[in-house]
């Protein structure tokens, strides 16, 4: 083994001085710190596009929602949605050769189940009951009930992916592991703490092997000194969800011309959640009001630079179940101000609004040193005040805001969805979690219980279309009762050489799709 | 003077203990929840069962009296405990960042008196006129403008516009250039103001008077009659500047991409890592103290009228 390594590390650093002649075979990127020991099985420091390039799901999620065969190349569904088998891709091997069976599959399935407790804000991972290899390349899992998500799952950065059983430790991963060995297109070969990690093309890759031969990631924290590092030639990739630059640099590269941008469909949706329960946003007709008079298309020309897109729905049209036209509240200060008089809110003098002596007063809640969330609630701010809303910005620390979203102590405040895979599902199932600014905010409504049910319910229904039906019920209930005022849809931005030929997205966020990328010939 | 050091030594023991006190309840009874950070950075929903396991994981379950008194039993045998984010131990990785750190620390502290002393003597030979002007302006500049917007003003020009230096990492001297220059510009300006100030009260006393009157060649009086005595706040100042340079590398290395302590401590600071953000206080306690200490010496070197005894400086 460490024969191996060692001679991986050789190889690693002759390539890496060849790799200065050619420079297309090599690509330089930077994430904030560094990859991790990369456990596959675990959580940070382990970063997820990292745990993605040198391990594989058994079905793979794709843009559209679907799942594809990856390292399973097929699979049945029975007992009433309760056992998957599937079958595994054959002549599939880990990167240091060892065979990818059903042995290695339901080895490291146990190795997760062992660490439960860790996983069991995944429900599959409280779902799955039994893991058995029925020969060399079948799996069979079998569930507690028929949790429809299982593949969506199955399809996530972490945990359910593969590493060589050799690598355990203790007969497991929850104390670590040797290496990371997987199947990806991808290994890891260097690791220096604070200043870089450097991968290479996996040559026993069962796929069609990557053009690239190697990716170095450069520990680089700061966003702007991502983005000097961009202009100044020592990364050829900036690739990220959290910023990894900020807006407004964004736009400098695109108009600079030198460099190709892009940005993603939506990730995932920024809204306020309105609280039904507290304030005046118990009336309908001011959560209605407030999805009226602001002006977003404003807010993401100024403050965003155009980098988010605008969100009527709190889920992208293109999230599964999500696309079921709903009618937007669209930017009318008119109509939002006249919805106001109509429910009673009288304007005064100064131009605010009170009703039965009540002020028409929110406290909107944000991270307060977030210099984007600070200025979108400012904005927000602005436009209700012109139809007569005040509003008391609330900017604290982002885990005291947390604990308003836990407790139901706001009127507004900013939330997030948590992208694919999780959206819908999962997302929704949270909504019946009294920790969750979803519950809180939908407190106050009539048929919260119902919601609730029928959230429960479409969870373990395994009928598609039946399922389609439930899922529209409870996302038109929650648009119609004006739940949310969603902001934007987040998209994960891209700025490359143009050397690099095009640089898809990933279909997850997490994922950076490396072997997708072919360096054009200069 | 050896009791002098052994008592100053000592005395370290007793600080370091307070301000890990301190430093851990400040970090404690704040809002801030480090479960919290850890889901985030996991990227993973925050149900109440991923944050209770979490807290239970990092150990954050238990009452804070235990916690400390837990953390101080391993600390006294230097076990600093594992980071939050890194899951790596705190210390081994605090010590292989440090000596970057040193370094960039080291060379901004030689740029600082070795450009600071001529500028300050330059300006108190001319005093109000262009020279000492010029001077006044960096200083001015120096004292106003933050080290990271220097920092960053420096990148733009030499790696961006010229491509004459490396805009980050560690590797040659080139590396070091701009990262020192931007931490040492305020210290050095601060020094310079403050030498002009000291040569010129001490070039008003009797004894640089009467060996001007002795005919003392000018260039001696200035050196040995005036410099000298002029560089004892100097020292003092020295030993602050020590401080803010060690400090000024915190923001400085997150921007220059430079792999040293103050960026892990940064991050730490970002992701609420208390192991690692109590561990580098009070590495920095130690390090102050122990520069405070070095200037002491120094001062009573250069100074023959002040003594150093057991019971402190006379």
């Amino acid at each position: 083994m460490r024969l191996f390594s060692t001679l991986a590390l050789a190889a690693g650093i002759l390539a890496g001085a060849l790799s200065l002649a050619s420079a297309q075979e090599r690509l330089n990127f930077s994430w904030p710190v560094n990859v991790g020991p990369l456990n596959p099985h675990l959580y940070t420091p382990n970063q997820m596009f990292a745990q993605g390039m040198v391990y594989e799901p058994l079905v793979r999620y794709r843009e559209d929602g679907t799942l594809a065969p990856w390292l399973a190349t097929s699979w049945e569904v029975s007992d009433g949605g309760r056992v998957y088998t599937f079958h595994l891709r054959r002549g599939v091997t880990f990167s240091n050769g060892e065979p990818f069976d059903a042995g290695a599959v339901v080895a490291n399935i146990e190795a997760v189940l062992a660490n439960r407790s860790r996983h069991a804000w995944l429900e599959l991972a409280n779902q799955i009951q039994r893991a058995e290899a029925i020969d060399g390349h079948t799996v069979r899992l079998t569930l507690k009930d028929p949790y429809y998500p299982v593949l969506e799952e199955l399809a996530l950065p972490r945990p359910f992916r593969f590493i060589a059983p050799s690598q355990f430790v203790k007969g497991g991963t929850v104390d670590g592991i040797k290496a990371p060995i997987g199947t990806g297109p991808w290994t890891l070969v260097e690791t220096r703490f604070g200043e870089r990690d450097l991968f290479e093309r996996n040559e026993r890759y069962w796929g069609e092997k990557p053009a690239l031969k190697q990716i170095e990631v450069k520990v680089i924290l700061d966003p702007n000194t991502r983005a000097v590092a961009m202009e100044t030639g020592e990364i050829d990739l900036i690739y990220g969800t959290d910023g990894p630059i900020s807006p407004d640099t964004f736009e400098r590269f695109k108009r600079m011309g030198a460099f190709s941008t892009g940005l993603s469909r939506p990730v995932e949706t920024r809204v306020f959640a309105l609280n039904t329960n507290r304030g005046a946003t118990r009336d309908l007709a001011v959560r209605r009001a407030i999805n009226h008079a602001v002006d977003k298309d404003t807010m993401i020309a100024t403050v965003l630079y155009g980098t988010q897109r605008r969100a009527d729905t709190l889920f992208a049209p293109s999230v599964p179940y999500a696309d079921i036209a709903l009618k937007p509240y669209a930017y009318d200060p008119a109509l939002a101000a006249r919805l106001l008089d109509e429910a009673g809110w009288i304007a005064g003098p100064d131009g605010k609004r009170a009703r039965d002596g009540e002020q028409l007063t929110v406290e909107l809640c944000f991270v307060g040193n977030d210099a984007v969330m600070k200025s979108m609630a400012e904005i927000v701010q602005g436009d209700l005040a012109r139809v007569g809303i005040d509003v008391s910005l609330v900017g604290e620390e982002e885990s005291s805001m947390l604990a308003r979203q836990r407790d139901g102590r706001f009127g507004m405040i900013f939330n997030r969805t948590w992208g694919a895979p999780y959206d819908p599902h999962a997302f929704l199932s949270s909504m019946r979690v009294p920790s969750h600014a979803d519950y809180q905010a939908q407190l106050g409504l009539p048929d919260k219980a119902e919601i609730d049910a029928l959230i429960s319910e479409v969870l373990v229904t395994t009928d598609v279309g039946a399922r389609k039906e439930i899922y529209r019920d409870i996302l038109t209930r929650l648009h119609e009762e004006a739940v949310y005022l969603p902001l934007t849809f987040t998209s994960t931005m891209r700025v490359s050489r143009p050397e690099l030929g095009p640089v898809p997205f990933g279909a997850l966020a997490s994922e950076i799709p490396f072997e997708n990328i072919h360096p054009e010939a200069r | 003077m050896a009791g002098f050091i052994v008592r100053r030594v000592l005395l370290l023991v007793p600080m370091l203990l307070v301000a890990s006190l301190i430093i851990f309840l400040l970090l404690r009874l704040g809002p801030s929840d480090p479960a919290m950070d850890y889901l985030r950075l996991s990227k993973l929903p925050p149900t109440p069962e991923a944050l209770e396991e979490a807290r239970l994981f990092l150990g954050l379950d238990r009452p804070i009296a235990v916690q400390y008194l837990d953390w101080l039993w391993r600390a006294l045998h230097l076990d600093f405990g594992v980071s939050y984010a890194t899951r790596r131990p705190v210390l081994p990785d605090l010590l292989l960042f440090l000596p970057a750190t040193l370094q960039l620390a080291g060379l901004a502290l030689m740029l600082t008196l070795g450009i600071s002393v001529p500028l300050g003597m330059w300006a108190a030979r001319h005093r109000d006129r262009l020279p000492d002007q010029i001077v006044r302006l960096v200083a001015f500049i120096g004292v106003s403008m933050p080290n990271f917007w220097l920092g960053f003003l420096m990148v733009l020009l030499f790696s961006i516009e010229l491509g004459w230096l490396p805009a980050m990492g560690r590797g040659s001297w080139m590396h070091m250039i701009m990262p020192a220059s931007a931490i040492a510009f305020m210290s050095l300006a601060i020094n310079a103001r403050l030498l002009r100030a000291s040569m010129l009260e001490v070039a008003g006393q009797r004894h640089v008077v009467y060996a001007r009157l002795r005919g003392v060649p000018e260039k001696t009086v200035e050196r040995s009659h005036v410099l000298r005595n002029a560089l004892l706040p100097i020292i003092t100042a020295t030993g602050m500047h020590v401080g803010e340079l060690i400090g000024g590398t915190l923001i400085i290395e997150s921007i220059f991409g430079w792999p040293g302590v103050g960026r892990y401590a940064v991050s730490a600071i970002f992701n609420r890592d208390y192991p690692v953000i109590q561990c580098f206080t009070l590495l920095m306690v130690g390090i102050f103290v122990l520069c405070n200490l070095l200037v002491d010496i120094a001062y009573a070197y250069a100074d023959p009228r002040i003594r150093l005894s057991a019971e402190g400086v006379e």
